[in-house]
């Protein structure tokens, strides 16, 4: 009896663990794209080392990482690159305790942060290199209403709540000719601490003209509707009539959503183009110390064409100091990251390509990693 | 007596009916009886409702082979594509170590509280533990693992890891079903047993834990199945990769939940929303599966009363 219970049992599990052997094989997909023939045209990274590479930080990156690693793979095929878009700060922790070889950041090491990347670095500074611009939305769902223009003031009153409606003076004065609702404007706002709180109320506060009186941060504090995550604010406008928030470009282009021009003082209202974001960008200021690329966005930029709402997102890496084969797939894939074709693949996703003048800075840079 | 029988007739309508035919009584039979089904239909209605609505939009991914066999690597969140299978491998191995780290510790634990440990001290202590970590949420089990691992002895965050803190989830409730089914095993088998001088630990061995063993299953399975869809763990103990690792002492490893998690807020893309629903379905028919394996397993070894 018992001896036969057992050997029912064990033929029942002998059969299932065969299911899982068949089942154990399984492969990578192969490569969708096409091989690009012109990719020795990027000097550098020319050769693949072998290995896996470990980084995590900001979502905004999240979908500009995703890709350059899907097409480095079509050129180094052994060498395997995680991404974990678990948050800024979550991304700096990890790197700062050894958990990971590389930090995607939307703001750059600040100075307690740095003292600890240094002794992750057995000793060696920590390097902030600008990577992805992620120009950042000012998205809207008002009926009829197919082009918007704003400029930092109004935008400052919006989002803190003193404008109320739309069909207030102050948006009718920049919008002649638009046909305004007199509903009154829904805000909405990330609930969840984020970066592009924190860049878009740098912006306000930069050229809001006083209107916001909050301090930047990356917790909200003016009026409004919370929505988790991105997803979750660009979800918000979408479904509700005459609303309004701040999204990256890229939801607000995947949801479909009107995109409001912002007039800096220029002259001419300025449309969000991955163009005009570089424009920005070519104005900023460097504020790191010695081969450090850290970048001082003016967000109160009058330069023609630029559009001024816009994150930078870093990668985080140690000039030295991360053992050798670590090295060598870190410069191999920041080099490509910051490389023609690697920046070429953003724009398709809504983010925009670094300037000419800053990309080779960050080449320069990686390639003084040792 | 024949005049009273006779007398009968004339009283029927008026006595005490006890078959039911009784207006009020039959009113509350239905009326309970309508409650008790409507009470079933609302609790059906999430349960089908969430079934209908992850099989029909997931459904159509799992029909290709691709889905099972390939990984997510190269795939972005607007491409088609890969499968699951990097985080169905995940999930596995670190089921399978789960399993093979809380089993024997539940089930020797049980034995011991049943066996030989009953009424004692020390059983009335691990008693009262074990209920402690019953009530312990995943994510307090991932941050005390994460200490442990990671900042005590500055380990990795590895798939290991995840493993440990779901061991602690899965202990309590192995050790409690398997308690609960060594006690339903009659006191009789063992005096019979004794009578015929074996041994108390040869009594345990061949008498008790056979007697036990489909319900003992059953909690095994039914504890994979709780651990299998934890996320906690994994979002704190290990970085989700899209490429297969099957090492799980080294590096960034898959699983289906971390899968959900990672497009879970690009929904606006077809794609990727599709690759939500579907590693939904798959973890659920995962599962399934193991509920299913348990039940059969449960039959086979069932002791077959005359």
């Amino acid at each position: 009896m018992s001896v036969n219970r057992l050997f029912r049992v064990g033929s029942v599990a002998v059969a299932s663990l065969g299911v899982l052997a068949l089942s154990a094989c399984g492969s990578d997909p192969e490569p969708a794209g096409s091989s690009s023939p012109d990719s020795s045209t990027s000097s550098a990274g020319a050769e693949c080392p072998k290995g896996t590479l470990n980084a995590e930080g900001s979502s905004a990156q999240k979908n500009a990482i995703e890709e350059v690693i899907s097409k480095y793979n079509e050129k180094c095929a052994d060498v395997t690159v995680n991404y974990n878009p678990t948050g800024s700060g979550a991304g700096i922790k990890q790197f700062n305790a050894g958990q990971v070889d590389f930090a995607g950041s939307d703001s750059a090491l600040k100075p307690a942060e740095m003292t600890a990347a240094t002794k992750r670095c057995a000793g060696n500074a920590a390097v902030d290199l600008p990577m992805v611009i992620g120009p950042v939305a000012i998205a809207y769902n008002v009926d009829g209403v197919t082009k918007l223009v704003l400029d930092g003031p109004t935008a400052a009153k919006i989002f803190q709540g003193t404008i109320k409606t739309w069909n207030d003076p102050a948006i009718a004065k920049l919008n002649a000719g638009v046909t305004l609702p007199s509903a009154p404007i829904s805000v909405f706002f990330r609930s969840d601490e984020s970066g592009t709180t924190e860049n878009f109320t740098k912006y306000l506060k930069a050229a809001g003209g006083g209107a916001w009186t909050g301090e930047p941060a990356k917790k909200w504090t003016g009026t409004g509707a919370g929505k988790e995550k991105s997803a979750g604010v660009a979800e918000g406008v979408k479904s509700s009539k005459n609303s309004i928030t701040y999204v990256e470009w890229s939801y607000a282009v995947d949801n479909k959503l009107g995109v409001a021009q912002i007039e800096t003082g220029s002259g001419t209202p300025v449309e969000l183009s991955a163009d005009s974001a570089g424009k920005a960008l070519a104005a900023a200021k460097p504020a790191g110390t010695g081969s450090d690329l850290a970048l001082k966005l003016d967000y109160a930029t009058k330069a023609p064409g630029a559009y001024p709402i816009i994150l930078v997102t870093y990668e985080i890496a140690c000039t030295k100091g991360l053992p050798a084969e670590k090295t060598a797939l870190v410069k191999s894939f920041l080099s490509y990251f910051v490389s023609k074709d690697g920046q070429a693949s953003l724009t398709d996703l809504n983010y925009a390509p670094l300037p000419a003048e800053i990309q080779t800075k960050v080449e320069a840079a990686i390639q003084a990693i040792s | 007596m024949t005049a009273v029988a006779e007398n009968k007739p004339a009283y029927d309508g008026k006595v005490l009916d006890l078959t039911g035919k009784s207006g009020a009584r039959a009113f509350k039979n239905t009326l309970a009886t309508v409650l008790i089904v409507l009470a079933f239909a609302v609790a059906m209605i999430p349960l089908l409702w969430i079934l209908f609505t992850v099989v029909s939009k997931g459904y159509h991914l799992l029909l290709s082979a691709d889905w099972w066999s390939q990984s997510q690597r190269g795939i972005t969140v607007r491409r088609a594509g890969g499968g699951a299978y990097h985080a169905i491998m995940g999930t596995l191995i670190m089921a399978l170590i789960t399993a093979v780290i809380a089993v024997p510790i539940a089930i020797l634990g049980a034995i011991y509280l049943v066996e030989y440990g009953k009424g004692t001290r020390a059983a009335k202590v691990v008693s009262f533990m074990i209920d402690i970590l019953t009530g312990v949420p995943s994510i307090v089990a991932a941050l005390f693992v994460y200490a442990v691992w990671i900042t005590v002895f500055g380990f990795n965050r590895v798939g290991f890891a995840v493993s440990l803190s779901l061991v602690l989830l899965m202990l309590p409730v192995v050790l409690r079903s398997t308690e609960e089914m060594l006690k339903l095993v009659p006191d009789e088998l063992r005096e019979a047993s004794y009578a015929l001088g074996v041994p108390k630990w040869k009594t345990i061995l061949k008498v008790v834990v056979p007697t036990a063993f489909g319900g003992i299953i059953t909690g095994v399975m039914l504890g994979l199945a709780r651990v299998m869809g934890e996320t906690a763990p994994l979002l704190i103990l290990v970085g989700y990769s899209k490429n297969i690792n099957l090492n799980p002492f080294n590096g960034f490893m898959g699983a289906l939940p971390t899968m959900i998690n990672q497009d879970r807020t690009e929904l606006a893309l077809p794609n990727a929303a599709d690759r939500v629903w579907a590693a939904a379905l798959t973890l659920i028919l995962l599962v399934l599966a193991l509920n299913l394996l348990a039940r059969l397993i449960a039959r086979f070894s069932a002791i077959k009363s005359k």
